[in-house]
């Protein structure tokens, strides 16, 4: 039987999942909406994930997690690695792309930019304090003018006079963009200017003082917005290239650094099964009054973490 | 003087420094200390919920830490003067506590021409009426002697405290160091502490590469040094198993940087040609210094809209990539979940350990 490895990506607004083979092969991958519930969330991934996989030729050896619910659901999974979003992100491009100089990656709500030299990531920077320009406000604004965010490219490159829009901050590109509309620009230039928005303000903040090299690969569930990507190309004067899978990357990369590990341990299928639950304690050691999670499966505490020091450790 | 006629005097935490101000009340004025409690997330509600919302957090830390000191009894709050905005800080400080009602002396150091020795016995006349100005000073130099101290250990220990062999005695040993200088009454106390705890640490077995990732620390002066201001990012990033390097304290600052300073501004007029603040050019001096030492990192910690330190940045950006060396960019607001940081820090100790392997 051969080995197989399971990497999960779970972000705030969608869950990934994908196994691959020791060549890097995807064998299943699965794309899902976390919908505020990381763990149902993970508990149908692995379903769905079950249904595509060969159990009779392949067993998944090893477990790797990464996005903002890394460590709940590496507890839940028993996971063999868990790493951060941008480790996994860096790893998975440069395994497929190893040419790559740099990378930038738009989320449901940040936004990285990570700068690769001889393959391996030389520099990074992450949005802080402010999701501006991430895919939240993609969305809430396609919800504003009454069509689908995944239609929002269709519409942008129809535009042949993108409206300008202020996008040094989303409250005010808001306010600009609610003005616009009542002042009669048609909705492809506002769609357009929108994306344009949304890429400036992307390489104002986060990309800021950084050199953007090519090839350049653009990732995340922002890339599958042509207008953005087209937005890029021309701000850059570069191609942007999207991987198929771009929307996978964290994914791979988790899947990656988990064959890459040593930890092994078979995974178990039947997680999907099982019940699981978290519980909030209040440690009341200090006034900190730490913030203590404890994960169960059934009636079992399998994990705990929150605490800043040992006092809160006796929870446990 | 009777006792009941003592000050209670008190100064908001501030790292470790709170040691060497209780010394030196306690000792050279011959006052009471009031230890404010340590900083917790009810400090930074406090401070929060009564400051401006645009203030830098070190205010907002500050006003906590001194409501906290008055409801443990202070009657007496000291505020330091400062080279930003800090120096306005005293005056808004005080507005905001005696418009919440309460009653105390306030002595802000802003208000005294600080370059002047007159000033000092004035200020000293004003705690501590019965004083002896030279049994002050000598006391005073006495504090200042543990300042040195603890920024030397504490230098020490977070350059090694990532290589502990034995899982904790390396900490423990800086720990009781701490407690011995909270504790000190004279010099004999100081003196002892300070030995013992080089002492201590010299004999804890380090397992430490020949080459071991370093990374150099700038910032702004409150949130760089203090463990709770920067949800103790240094601890954070020794435990992966790094050096820590960081220049900037109250010694090398305040007390050793005086004369140098002249030179410090010499040193980097290739790169700027004004002092854009209090920090400012010892931070890029020493931005420029790890990046010629080779050091593998380098971490910009600034809180929330200090204007100083965002002048520094584009300088710092010259620097990472004229020497080809990652500078991590952090921002810290009132916030005290640490996930945000974990994910950087990781992601930056994987990457400058990943880049160590290729270059």
């Amino acid at each position: 039987m051969e080995h197989a490895y399971l990497g999960i990506d779970v972000g705030s607004i969608s869950t990934k999942g994908v196994i691959i083979d020791k060549q890097n092969n995807i064998l299943s991958s699965q794309y899902i909406w976390t919908q505020g519930d990381p763990i149902g969330a993970v508990k149908e991934l692995v379903r769905l994930l079950e249904g595509q996989f060969d159990k009779g030729a392949y067993k998944v050896v090893a477990t790797g997690t990464t996005g903002s619910a890394r460590k709940l659901v590496g507890a839940i999974l028993g996971a063999t690695m868990v790493k951060n979003e941008i480790t996994a992100h860096a790893v998975g491009t440069t395994t497929f792309y190893p040419d790559v100089r740099t990378i930038l990656e738009i989320g449901g709500q940040d936004s990285k930019i990570i700068l690769v030299e001889n393959g391996v990531a030389v520099d990074y920077a992450m949005n802080t304090l402010c999701a501006a320009g991430t895919g939240a406000f993609l969305s809430s604004q396609a919800k504003r003018l009454g069509i689908e965010v995944e239609d929002i490219g269709d519409y942008a490159l129809r535009s042949t006079h993108p409206t300008q829009i202020a996008a040094r901050c989303t409250v005010f590109a808001e306010s600009d963009l609610v003005h616009k509309i009542q002042m009669g620009h048609p909705r492809e230039d506002i769609i357009a200017g929108v994306c344009n928005a949304v890429a400036a303000n992307y390489l104002n903040n986060v990309g800021k003082g950084k050199k953007i090299v090519s090839p350049v690969v653009f990732q995340g569930g922002v890339s599958k917005n042509k207008g953005v990507v087209t937005a890029f190309e021309r701000t850059l004067g570069c191609k942007v290239i999207v991987d198929p899978n771009g929307h996978l990357m964290g994914a791979l990369g988790a899947a990656i650094l988990a064959r890459r590990g040593s930890g092994r341990q078979e995974f178990d299928f039947s997680v999907e099964n099982m019940e699981f639950s978290t519980r909030e304690a209040s440690c009341g050691g200090c006034p900190n009054r730490c913030e203590i999670i404890c994960v169960y499966r059934g009636a079992q505490l399998i994990d705990s973490w929150g605490n800043r020091c040992e006092r809160g450790a006796q929870v446990r | 003087m009777a006792e009941k006629n003592k000050r209670s005097i008190s100064f908001p935490r501030y790292a470790e420094y709170n040691c060497a101000f209780k010394y030196i009340v306690e000792q050279a004025l011959g006052a009471r200390y009031v230890m404010p409690p340590v900083l917790t997330k009810r400090t930074m509600e406090l401070g929060t919920k009564y400051s401006p919302d645009f203030v830098c957090t070190p205010f907002k830390t500050m006003l906590g830490s001194m409501i906290e000191s008055l409801e443990a009894g202070a009657d007496t709050l000291l505020m330091t003067h400062g080279l930003c905005r800090l120096g306005y800080y005293g005056e808004l400080l005080e507005q905001i506590l005696r418009d919440l009602g309460y009653q105390f002396d306030f002595i802000n150091l802003s208000e005294y021409d600080m370059g002047k020795k007159k000033e000092y016995i004035r200020i000293v006349r004003r705690l501590a009426p019965g004083v002896n100005p030279a049994r002050f000073l000598a006391q005073f130099l006495e504090g200042l002697h543990m300042v040195e101290y603890l920024d030397e250990i504490t230098a020490e220990y977070f350059q090694n405290c990532g290589f502990d062999a034995t899982g904790g005695d390396y900490r423990r040993a800086y720990q009781d160091f701490l407690t011995a200088m909270y504790t000190a009454q004279d010099r004999g106390d100081v003196e002892q502490g300070y030995r013992g705890a080089k002492r201590a640490l010299r004999a804890v077995p380090l397992d430490k590469p020949r080459r071991p990732l370093r990374v150099g620390i700038v910032g702004e002066f409150y949130t760089a040094m203090d463990p709770f201001s920067n949800l103790e990012l240094e601890q954070k990033l020794a435990d992966m198993g790094v050096e820590i390097h960081r220049w900037m304290n109250v010694t090398n600052q305040f007390l050793r940087y005086g004369s140098g300073q002249k030179n410090l501004r010499v040193k980097i007029q290739d790169l700027c040609r004004y002092d854009m603040g209090p920090t400012s050019t010892a931070n890029i001096w020493y931005a420029r210094e790890c990046a010629e030492r080779g050091f593998d990192g380098i971490i910009h910690i600034k809180s929330a809209g200090c204007t100083p330190e965002i002048d520094v940045m584009p300088v710092l950006q010259n620097i990472g990539a004229d020497y080809k060396i990652p500078v991590l960019y952090l921002t810290y607001d009132a916030q005290t979940s640490d996930v945000g940081l974990m994910t950087r820090l990781e992601a930056f100790y994987d990457m400058i350990e990943m880049r160590k392997k290729v270059l």
